[in-house]
């Protein structure tokens, strides 16, 4: 099978068996992690980031930052760094050429040789990655957040964390989801990036670049699919609480809004950053690495405020040569309701631009709020329903993340139980 | 395209507009939906965004605010009804 990933790299799983994982621990000084470290040690070690390895060094910081590229020259737009404090450092006596041992959830999770402990100026990042200094942008607050230093090198995970129900049957590690595609039969799977409980225009917009994607391949036999790719990450107060997100994804299919053999529901544990084109360049190097031949891109992807035009992270496309991405970005305009047409239809199809009425996942998130059932056209009754279930079985009878969501929720993953 | 708040109307508000008499107030949009849409400037967006910090201002696709908690749209709602106008949002934000 190939598992061939971004930057024409094999994907290589950095993990190791619980005996030689024992032994390797021994001795190591403890690094409690934080979720976002955890969420991308998971990533690093399975291959969702080929063609890293573990956390950057300065040299693929910089020049991500500067250029958009690993110091390999392979193509990057996103920097994924472990930051540390000089005090804890120096508490620990951590040096360049140890080996540490990052721990979560009080448990071991996996072994980073520190190749380099070095410091970057955050605002230079934020400028670079996010195109402003503004701390009210998500991801350079978050980028201000980091700690004084970074330690770069390789990651092994010795600890494979146990993912909770309901999420459990919805992720797939991408050499998990590569064999997936293969028992399906399909050569072309186009992405569908969510955060969001899917309305008509979200289904619109998968079925609309199923069509792209599949473009002229025969049609007596499904060889294409849909793949959405929910990213499971940080949550604010007033999201959808994940478990909304994925199963009410996933019963789309289930009510035969799609075909059993043209969709597929799954899950990646990522902190959004918000950061527009960059995110989107991002995107299509994580989906790359699941296997996708397409990824759909509409309007704002990633995007937050005013910071990118709505169409910034289609353009970004343009600026890269073919050859260092295997995946092929699908553009999509919007999809409204139009009135006159009597239906949800393609802004770049319909001609009644003056009776249109637009709809986003934050306008029906409202009208939930509000107490009111969407119509069908707009909003799936079978996604309502569920909505509603979703609520009283895991957001403590809300279906928007709260104060004791945050507090209480049931973890997406747990480290099992492991001694050192 | 002026900026609103939606006030979607449950049946609860059904009841209140009819019982005013100003059911034809709510607008028919989306497949069946009725909705208030009561304007806001610039300056009222900005005051409801830092009042109520839960509010988001769609500015991409609807270029209005959403995400208010309840309680405050059955407020606004009320004003609406009790000064059979939806210009209100002035009056409104006297209060805050």
């Amino acid at each position: 099978m190939n598992h061939i990933g971004h930057g024409n790299k094999e994907i290589v799983e950095r993990v190791i068996a619980p005996e030689e994982a024992a032994r390797a621990i021994k001795g190591l000084t403890p690094v409690p992690v934080s979720n976002q470290i955890a969420n991308e040690i998971i990533d690093i070690a399975y291959g969702f980031f080929t063609p890293l390895e573990g956390f950057m060094t300065r040299a693929d910081v910089d020049r991500v930052c500067k250029e958009m590229r690993l110091a390999n020259g392979v193509l990057w737009s996103i920097p994924i760094v472990f930051d540390m404090s000089s005090e804890e450092i120096n508490e620990k006596g951590i040096k360049e050429g140890d080996k540490i041992l990052l721990t979560f959830q009080n448990q071991p999770m996996a072994i980073l040789e520190v190749e380099e402990i070095f410091a970057y100026d955050k605002q230079e990042m934020a400028q670079r990655v996010y195109g402003t200094t503004e701390e009210k942008h998500p991801g350079v607050a978050r980028t201000y957040r980091y700690k004084d230093k970074f330690l770069g090198g390789k990651i092994t995970l010795v600890n494979p964390p146990k993912i909770n129900p309901p999420f459990e049957e919805f992720f797939f590690t991408p050499r998990q989801m590569r064999q997936k595609f293969a028992e399906k039969g399909w050569q072309r799977i186009v992405a569908h990036q969510t955060r969001n409980v899917p309305h008509t225009g979200h289904e619109w917009l998968m079925k609309g670049s199923w069509l792209q994607a599949h473009g002229e391949l025969p049609v007596e036999k499904t060889i294409t699919g849909v793949l959405v790719n929910a990213i499971i990450g940080e949550k604010r107060k007033g999201d959808y609480i994940d478990e909304a997100i994925v199963l009410c994804h996933d019963v789309l299919r289930k009510a035969g809004y799609f075909r059993e053999d043209v969709h597929m529901t799954s899950i990646t544990l990522w902190d959004m950053r918000y950061a527009g084109p960059r995110e989107a360049v991002f995107h299509a190097i994580l989906r790359t690495n699941l296997g996708l031949t397409h990824h759909m891109f509409g309007r704002d992807h990633a995007g937050v405020g005013t910071y990118y035009d709505p169409y910034d992270a289609h353009r970004i496309f343009d600026q890269i040569p073919e050859a260092d991405l295997r995946i092929k970005p699908v553009r999509v305009l919007e999809w409204w309701y139009c009135p006159v047409c009597a239906e949800v239809t393609y802004s770049g199809l319909c001609g009644h631009i003056k009776e249109r009425q637009n709809f986003s996942g934050t306008l029906i998130r409202s009208i939930i709020q509000d107490g009111v059932k969407p119509p069908r056209l707009i909003f799936r009754p079978e996604v309502f329903d569920l909505i509603m279930e979703c609520a009283e079985k895991y957001g403590f009878g809300d279906a928007f993340v709260t104060d004791r969501y945050l507090k209480e929720r049931n973890p997406v993953f747990v480290l099992p139980e492991m001694k050192y | 395209m002026s900026i609103t708040i939606n006030i979607w109307i449950n049946e609860e508000r059904l009841a209140k507009l009819q019982k005013a008499g100003l059911a034809e107030m709510a607008q028919e949009v989306l497949a069946g939906l009725k909705v208030l849409k009561v304007p806001c400037t610039e300056e009222q967006k900005d005051k409801v965004l830092k009042v109520f910090p839960t509010a988001k201002y769609d500015s991409a696709t609807t270029r209005s605010i959403e995400l208010l908690p309840r309680e405050v749209k059955d407020k606004i709602f009320d004003k609406v009804v009790e000064k059979q106008s939806l210009d209100i949002m002035e009056d409104f934000l006297k209060d805050y």
